[in-house]
């Protein structure tokens, strides 16, 4: 359980679609005993939604970037429009 | 008609005077005269009448340039736009437009142009430093959170990118900064940005850079070393995505990723949120089967046994035992009984024997027993008794005291 916890923090997308791929594989060879079987679906299931977790983690922006002095900049939403000024030479 | 000066000093041309005076100019030049010059077709218009009128360029400067039908026809190539040629002619001024343009005589094919020999030879020398290296390419994270754009605000290219990344993954976050894409210090600024965003924002996943389709002039700032050297020193992943068909361009080579289009880009660098979901769904799903499968296994697995266990079951040996014992029970009582009965039948014989052997018997047929009193010894012989002696005759129905009178033995017994 606490390595679990641990995982939370820092398993990526990718790690846990592995990990996932992985535990289906070793299901699929079928040659576990019951309490393996059991295990590795528990945690198949805890990668599975591990992914989807990740997958929904971002909310939508799009914004705009205009630079200031040094590392500063501002932002402000951008929308696309037609007959936007030209900036393009 | 050329000098119709007012005053001495003051010469007045009109406009058609001092064309050809210029005319003059060129035409007693022998450079001018006969003249090859190297440059790409542009602007290239192949005319009804046969003539041929387009621009030769290079990085810096462009001359307009016809070649009329006669010479045309001679040529062993079909010029096109972007064609690098070496055009061989006699530089005029074309009077009525006041233009000076190449009349071309003769052209041939010249390999690919200037521009294109500042290109190969920038490519030679980053390739050489290892800046085209696939092994230093960076890997794009599958999902990735947040991204910059790096081009015109406005135009197709943004569009596309932002609508397309968008409708493949739409919970992302999108920085657009804005940037000139062509013409000059287009390069610099894109490649400031660049620097910019990696001081700024390193948290980003990586950044597009790019912009639509266009002539290799409009999109030689992708070609330029500063871009080429912002790209690679930069931290975070560079997509490169100028619209352009066949030919490469220098960010192209340097980039983490090269994409064909602005829209390619966002295709192959977004990953389509829809299909990864199904992905996931489909590995639950195979989880789900697999798990109940191995279930249906062990129970399968489980039943056998149990049948096995009860065929094999101590059971069955225990009932034969019982039955072999119920059946040596029977054998041993009926053998019992037959030793029984032979005893039975032996001893019937010897109570008959003994019957038919008893001296009561012998006194039945008119025999009798004598005995010498008091001893009540069978008197076997003569010489039990002597005279006077006590006996007792026992006869079947009693007995008889007497007295001895006398004793004869028989001779011949002795």
């Amino acid at each position: 359980m606490t390595a679990k916890k641990k995982q939370d923090e820092e398993i990526s997308f990718e790690d846990s679609l592995k990990q996932l791929e992985n535990i289906v594989e070793e299901l699929e060879k079928g040659e576990l005993n019951l309490d393996e079987a059991l295990k590795l679906y528990e945690e198949g299931m805890y990668f599975s939604d591990k992914c989807l977790e990740k997958l929904n983690e971002t909310k939508q922006k799009v914004e705009k970037l205009t630079k200031e002095a040094d590392t500063k900049y501002r932002t402000e939403p951008f929308a696309i429009q037609s007959n936007e000024e030209v900036v393009e030479e | 008609m050329q000098t119709n000066s007012p005053s001495f000093n003051e010469k007045i041309f009109t406009v058609t005077g001092i064309t050809q005076h210029i005319q003059m100019l060129f035409s007693s030049d022998p450079i001018l005269q006969n003249i090859t010059i190297l440059g790409e077709i542009s602007n290239y218009i192949h005319h009804s009448s046969g003539h041929m009128y387009f621009v030769l360029k290079d990085e810096k400067a462009q001359i307009r340039c016809v070649m009329f039908k006669g010479s045309a026809l001679g040529l062993d190539f079909k010029p096109k736009d972007g064609l690098g040629v070496r055009a061989k002619g006699e530089v005029r001024v074309y009077e009525k437009r006041g233009e000076y343009q190449l009349y071309v005589s003769q052209m041939f094919e010249a390999g690919k142009g200037a521009l294109f020999a500042a290109f190969e030879a920038l490519k030679e020398k980053l390739r050489a430093e290892g800046l085209f290296k696939t092994e230093i390419k960076k890997i794009l994270p599958k999902i990735p959170r947040k991204i910059a754009v790096i081009t015109s605000p406005t135009g197709a290219a943004i569009r596309d990118i932002i609508s397309i990344t968008l409708r493949r993954f739409p919970n992302i976050h999108i920085v657009v900064v804005p940037a000139q894409v062509q013409g000059d210090g287009a390069a610099r600024q894109i490649a400031e940005n660049i620097d910019f965003l990696n001081e700024a924002l390193p948290e980003l996943d990586f950044i597009i850079i790019g912009r639509g389709g266009g002539s290799i002039e409009e999109l030689w700032a992708f070609n330029e070393e500063i871009l080429a050297r912002s790209i690679y020193a930069s931290k975070i992943p560079i997509v490169s995505a100028v619209g352009h068909e066949t030919d490469f361009t220098i960010s192209d080579f340097v980039a983490d990723l090269r994409a064909p289009t602005p829209s390619g880009a966002a295709e192959m660098a977004i990953p389509d949120k829809d299909s990864l979901v199904k992905n996931i769904k489909l590995l639950r799903g195979k989880l789900n089967r697999t798990v109940f499968h191995i279930f249906d296994l062990k129970e399968q697995r489980y039943f056998n046994m149990a049948e096995n266990l009860k065929y094999r079951s101590p059971k069955n040996t225990i009932l034969q035992h019982l039955q072999t014992i119920d059946d040596l029970n029977n054998r041993l009582r009926l053998h019992i009984k037959h030793i029984f009965n032979n005893y039975e039948n032996r001893l019937k014989n010897f109570k008959d024997k003994l019957v038919s052997l008893n001296p009561k018997s012998v006194l039945d047929r008119g025999y009798s027993i004598c005995l010498k009193i008091p001893e009540k010894a069978v008197v076997k012989n003569i010489e039990q008794v002597e005279k006077d002696n006590k006996i007792e005759i026992i006869i079947r129905d009693g007995s008889i005291s007497a007295n001895v009178s006398g004793k004869e033995g028989k001779k011949d017994d002795r």
